[in-house]
């Protein structure tokens, strides 16, 4: 069984994410290690077998998917630098503290805490409805939120949407009340004279689909 | 003959009846728990009147202006409900707000926020495409006014106000 450091090393090397060095220095490992070697051919035909069936962009899964992968990489930074302090040990151990886990973690949290005060001043009034965090999966899209004191009003503006084309009909409904049915994972929707008007539901990939389409 | 045929149509019928087992439950605000309901509309912005679609549909009577608060925000002289949707924020399951199939929203309820209002997590969808998710908390009296694509020469607003907790 290799140790978690090597599996490490060969994933950031199938991932390409080795500078000049590193990468010379674990390719000649590999050259001297024919089981290590081999595990890597097998590894990266793996890589690119699904590389190659899956799409080339994805969509990100939660809103906090960014979070998360920040304290993957910072998980993953904290160990980078527990190996260089295991390989030199010096005068730089002195200011070792700096570069603990718990300092970064911390780090973070204050800076988020910091930019959630500084980007939302809807916070200061707690009468006004306020957006907290937006994500648009779209990356050419942005979403701007401010309250608007002449409108009275917390506004989500998205720019950068493509154009709804001006032949499309664009019409609206008028729903008073619906009704949920669990365990078809549907909602029907009623205008005002109790009339079903439409179905709400998920297709297999969770997307939501309307019936009947208009 | 026709008393036997009678008999075996009731024991079709009964039979097939209970095969179909419980009807599935239908939940709504009189039987399952609600943080609150919202009025959502789909607003079309545009300087030009002869754009408009003739839509009939009333502005919210406790949402008082609204024309002039929309213009406000949005650089629009004319606006125009297109479609309407009250809707109970369920606390256990997710809550749709529809007021057309081009643009609507996915409600889930995160509870009660201090200082009165909901917590709620928002998706705005466009058909099958999620423009926006957004965490927000949503009070009486202060509407959200979601800026969405443009349509003919002018915008497509969403507005989301909770009529009552």
């Amino acid at each position: 069984m290799k140790p978690p450091s090597e599996e490490h090393d060969l994933i950031r090397w199938i991932d390409g994410e080795m500078n000049e060095t590193e990468r010379t220095t674990f390719e000649e490992r590999l050259k001297q290690d024919p089981v290590l070697a081999k595990e890597a051919r097998q590894m990266r035909e793996l890589s690119s077998s699904l590389r190659a069936h899956l799409p080339a962009e994805m969509r990100v899964p939660h809103a906090d998917y960014f979070n998360t992968q920040i304290e993957v990489r910072i998980t993953q930074m904290a160990l980078d630098e527990a190996r260089a302090k295991q390989a030199a040990p010096g005068w730089g151990a002195m200011f070792q503290w700096l570069r603990q886990p718990w300092f970064a973690l911390a780090g973070t949290a204050a800076l988020a805490v910091l930019g959630f005060f500084l980007l939302n001043p809807a916070t200061g009034d707690a009468s006004e409805s306020m957006i907290l965090s937006s994500y648009t999966p779209n990356t050419h899209v942005q979403a701007r939120t401010y309250h608007d004191s002449a409108a009275d009003a917390t506004v989500l503006m998205l720019d950068g949407l493509d154009a709804v084309p001006a032949e499309r009909k664009v019409s609206g409904i008028n729903i008073q009340r619906s009704e949920v049915e669990p365990e078809l994972a549907s909602t029907t929707m009623f205008d005002s004279h109790g009339t079903p008007v439409l179905m709400i539901s998920r297709d297999a990939l969770g997307n939501p689909m309307i019936t009947p389409r208009g | 003959m026709k008393p036997i045929l009678t008999a075996l149509f009731i024991v079709i019928c009964t039979a097939l009846a209970s095969a179909q087992g419980e009807p599935p439950s239908v939940v709504s605000s009189v039987k399952h728990a609600t943080e609150g309901h919202v009025w959502g509309a789909l607003i079309f912005a545009t300087n030009d009147a002869t754009q408009l679609t003739g839509a009939k549909e009333p502005m919210h009577a406790e949402l008082p202006k609204l024309n002039e608060r929309l213009a406000k925000v949005f650089p629009f002289k004319h606006f125009e409900v297109l479609g309407q949707h009250r809707q109970d924020i369920f606390r256990e399951y997710e809550s749709w707000v529809v007021p057309s199939r081009d643009l609507f929203m996915k409600i889930d309820s995160k509870g009660p926020a201090d200082n009165g209002g909901v917590n709620l997590h928002l998706q705005v969808w466009r058909e099958q495409q999620v423009l926006v998710k957004s965490d927000a908390v949503l009070r009486k009296d202060s509407p959200l006014f979601i800026g969405g694509p443009p349509w003919k020469d002018g915008r497509l607003i969403f507005v989301l106000f909770l009529e009552r907790k």
